[in-house]
């Protein structure tokens, strides 16, 4: 299955930040133990506001940001199998530690990948995770468009998400079902999942 | 090899105050932070390749690969600038491009259309909207003080010589105000 990059014709979906009510995205951070050190994957840009919720907390953040440095047009390309496992692995940071992951945001990223890209992406991912790791995903799913590039989700103090991407134009979303997803995430099992406001499915894996 | 910015453009390099000359110029050059009396730079057109060590305030311009090393000091990579290398600083501003690690005792600033990728190890690290960043940052003060050593502020750094100086001082004080009986 391929990802559509076919033109839509709607008003733009995010002309305004959005800020979204997003239960399990919270659910992860009140998991998150101040004394205890943890390892984060973020999938998406850098953002300060990121950091500055992971400053209190004895954290190391991995940031990959794949959209920028060319990762979705290098996966979804590639012709699928082991190689296509070692160019993911191309596309995460280089590691300070050896510690091995614990939570891995992906924010909408999945929506922009192949499901064989994103099976590589993951299984990358897994490879480096502990047994128990989470990942958090939103994926389209009510929404029939999505913006031509991932978002760039920012928390805000209230607890909520708000998408940062700069308006354009749409493209028709793979909304991706749980069945694929769930044979797509390279070994992360679909945990719980809610829809928001905005007709994403917001998901939680465990590996 | 460097150019001297003679001019008094502190506009670029405001994030690490100001570089008024040092009085003692040359004394505790091994202990002390050097501040010339203009910002070091590395024009555009300077390519570097190999190690890079300092003792004041430099700007990077140009193209720079191998290591840098101004532990005591401010590094600013410019809009310009391109380091491949691992760079030790007092504090790292970046604009332009870096590829390497970024060690900083005090902080790690990137800027909006800034490109850092290699790992990031500072007790503070700000990124702003607009910059792209790829690698891991190292925020667990115990990690980052296992890598960098733990801050050393003046009167702390050596509790127990500190201490001995202290007594040794109050016992001068204490010797002056209650001279030897006889001497009155």
């Amino acid at each position: 299955m391929t990802v559509s990059l076919r033109r839509a014709h709607t008003e733009d979906l995010h002309d305004t930040p959005q800020a979204l009510h997003a239960p399990l995205f919270q659910n992860v951070l009140d998991k998150l133990e101040p004394s205890e050190r943890s390892v984060l994957l973020d999938l998406g840009a850098a953002s300060t506001d990121m950091l500055a919720l992971f400053s209190e907390s004895r954290c190391c953040v991995e940031i990959a940001d794949v959209a920028h440095f060319g990762g979705c047009e290098l996966l979804n390309s590639a012709e699928p199998g082991p190689i296509l496992v070692e160019i993911a692995e191309t596309l995460l940071p280089e590691r300070v530690t050896h510690d091995p992951v614990d939570i891995v945001f992906c924010w909408d990223l999945p929506n922009y990948l192949t499901l064989p890209a994103l099976k590589a992406l993951m299984q990358a991912i897994g490879q480096r995770s502990r047994e128990g790791a989470v990942a958090h995903a939103l994926v389209y799913y009510a929404e029939r468009n999505m913006p031509t590039l991932p978002g760039r989700f920012v928390p805000t103090e209230d607890g909520k998400l708000e998408n940062h991407a700069l308006p354009g134009e749409l493209v028709t979303a793979p909304r991706y079902s749980p069945e694929e997803l769930t044979d797509h995430m390279g070994g992360f099992a679909i945990d719980r999942a809610r829809l928001l406001s905005n007709g994403m499915q917001e998901f939680l894996f465990r590996y | 090899m460097f150019e001297r910015n003679k001019k008094e453009d502190h506009s670029e390099s405001q994030d690490f105050g100001s570089s008024e000359p040092e009085k003692t110029f040359g004394a505790n050059r091994k202990s002390k932070p050097r501040k010339s009396d203009g910002l070091a730079t590395i024009g555009r057109s300077i390519q570097i390749s190999g190690d890079l060590r300092g003792d004041e305030d430099l700007r990077i311009e140009g193209d720079v690969s191998g290591t840098v090393e101004l532990r005591n000091n401010a590094l600013t990579i410019g809009k310009e600038g391109m380091v491949h290398a691992d760079v030790y600083a007092r504090s790292i501003a970046v604009d332009g491009e870096t590829r390497g690690d970024l060690y900083a005792t005090e902080r790690v600033s990137v800027h909006v259309n800034a490109r850092v990728q290699g790992n990031i190890i500072s007790p503070r690290v700000s990124i702003e909207e607009g910059a792209h960043f790829k690698g891991s940052i190292e925020m667990d003060q115990a990690a980052v003080e296992k890598v960098l050593g733990k801050p050393a502020p003046e009167n702390k750094a050596k509790p127990e010589a500190a201490k001995a100086a202290a007594q040794k001082s109050a016992k001068e004080s204490s010797s002056n105000l209650n001279p030897p009986a006889g001497t009155a």
